[in-house]
């Protein structure tokens, strides 16, 4: 099936500056519409009123961070299918299979490029 | 008062008795056996007398030397100025860096919007906004001198720290409850932050972990 490249978007960071940049990443791709969130907690609420076809977040966040966002996405009925790509520095070996086992589509360490996300995005969602 | 001096006077007044008529030989022997007793708790109180006395100069010494220790610590200077002036330095790198990252984000974000319909214009256009680039990476420089004077602060607070506690011979206490709490959180949560010298796990092998099925051989292979 063609990835819908007006579906909407949600980028999570606490850093203004790391969401302009998937912003723009994001555009250059190809997808323009892109809702952003500060942290878990804003992401899942937003998440309730309005379906993505993707969230793509960061984990160290205040006060929900990205895996406890992840966690609460993948159990709750209406959003647990939502592809979710985590784009952090955590780099340890226990995040990556804490992710993987909270049921992250893919996985992103920073700093990465658009190259990375691209590809990341199209084994999430199918080539676009 | 003094033992000595307590003694003294119990002696005393021993003494005056034994000056009065006293007939009966009972009670001079009852006064014989409290001289008896006196000069033995004499001896007794005085070496205690002597023992506290150490006991004291010692603390007191104790005291003198902790109190030097503390002032070659320099503590108003570390509260008054070290760790405000880190803090001032840290925040200004933070708003050096914002500030470059803006002046940044801004010119490629408007050379992306614009269309390249006269190129000679679009030339003149890339070329400006690559210099103005180049100038706000100026930031790197005065960024590195202020982390420069941060890590120098730092390590002079743990110069003087160490020094303390070697001479005092300070142990650390058990953390706090709310440190305690905290650290299980970042735990609990994974929040290790980001590693020194880039990521820990290459994007590769995180490629490899999320196609792998995951199992319990193959998370155990990881930790090898």
């Amino acid at each position: 099936m063609a990835v819908e490249m007006s579906m909407p978007i949600l980028v999570v960071d606490d850093y203004k500056t790391m969401i302009r940049i998937i912003r723009n990443l994001l555009t250059q791709i190809g997808f323009e519409n892109v809702d952003e969130a500060s942290d878990g907690t804003e992401a899942f609420e937003k998440m309730k009123k309005q379906k993505y076809g993707l969230v793509i977040s960061d984990w160290n966040m205040e006060p929900m961070t990205g895996y406890e966002l992840l966690q609460r996405v993948r159990a709750d009925d209406t959003t647990k299918t939502v592809p979710f790509i985590m784009v952090t520095a955590e780099s340890k070996t226990e995040n990556v299979i804490a992710a993987k086992k909270a049921g992250v589509n893919n996985y992103i360490v920073k700093p990465f490029n658009a190259g990375t996300l691209k590809a990341k995005m199209a084994a999430v969602l199918g080539d676009f | 008062m003094p033992a000595a001096e307590v003694a003294a006077r119990v002696r005393e007044s021993l003494a005056n008795l034994k000056t009065k008529d006293l007939k009966d030989g009972q009670v001079m022997e009852v006064l014989s056996l409290a001289q008896q007793l006196t000069d033995t708790m004499q001896l007794f109180f005085g070496s205690l007398d002597k023992s506290i006395h150490s006991e004291f100069v010692y603390i007191a010494d104790y005291i003198a030397r902790t109190r030097t220790e503390i002032s070659k610590l320099r503590p108003n200077d570390i509260k008054e100025q070290r760790i405000p002036t880190a803090g001032a330095e840290l925040e200004a790198v933070v708003t050096d860096t914002e500030r470059a990252t803006e002046t940044i984000m801004a010119e490629a974000e408007g050379l992306l919007d614009t269309k390249p319909d006269d190129l000679a214009a679009y030339k003149a256009q890339v070329d400006d906004a690559m210099m103005r680039i180049i100038e706000a990476c100026s930031f790197q420089d005065l960024s590195g001198q202020r982390v420069s004077k941060v890590v120098e602060s730092l390590r002079h607070v743990e110069k003087r720290v160490s020094r303390f506690a070697a001479t005092m011979g300070v142990h650390d206490a058990e953390a706090d409850e709310d440190e305690i709490a905290e650290a299980e959180r970042k735990k609990k949560l994974h929040l290790n932050g980001p590693a020194l010298g880039g990521p820990e796990v290459k994007q590769e092998a995180i490629d490899e972990m999320i196609a792998s099925d995951l199992d319990q051989d193959a998370i155990d292979s990881l930790f090898d």
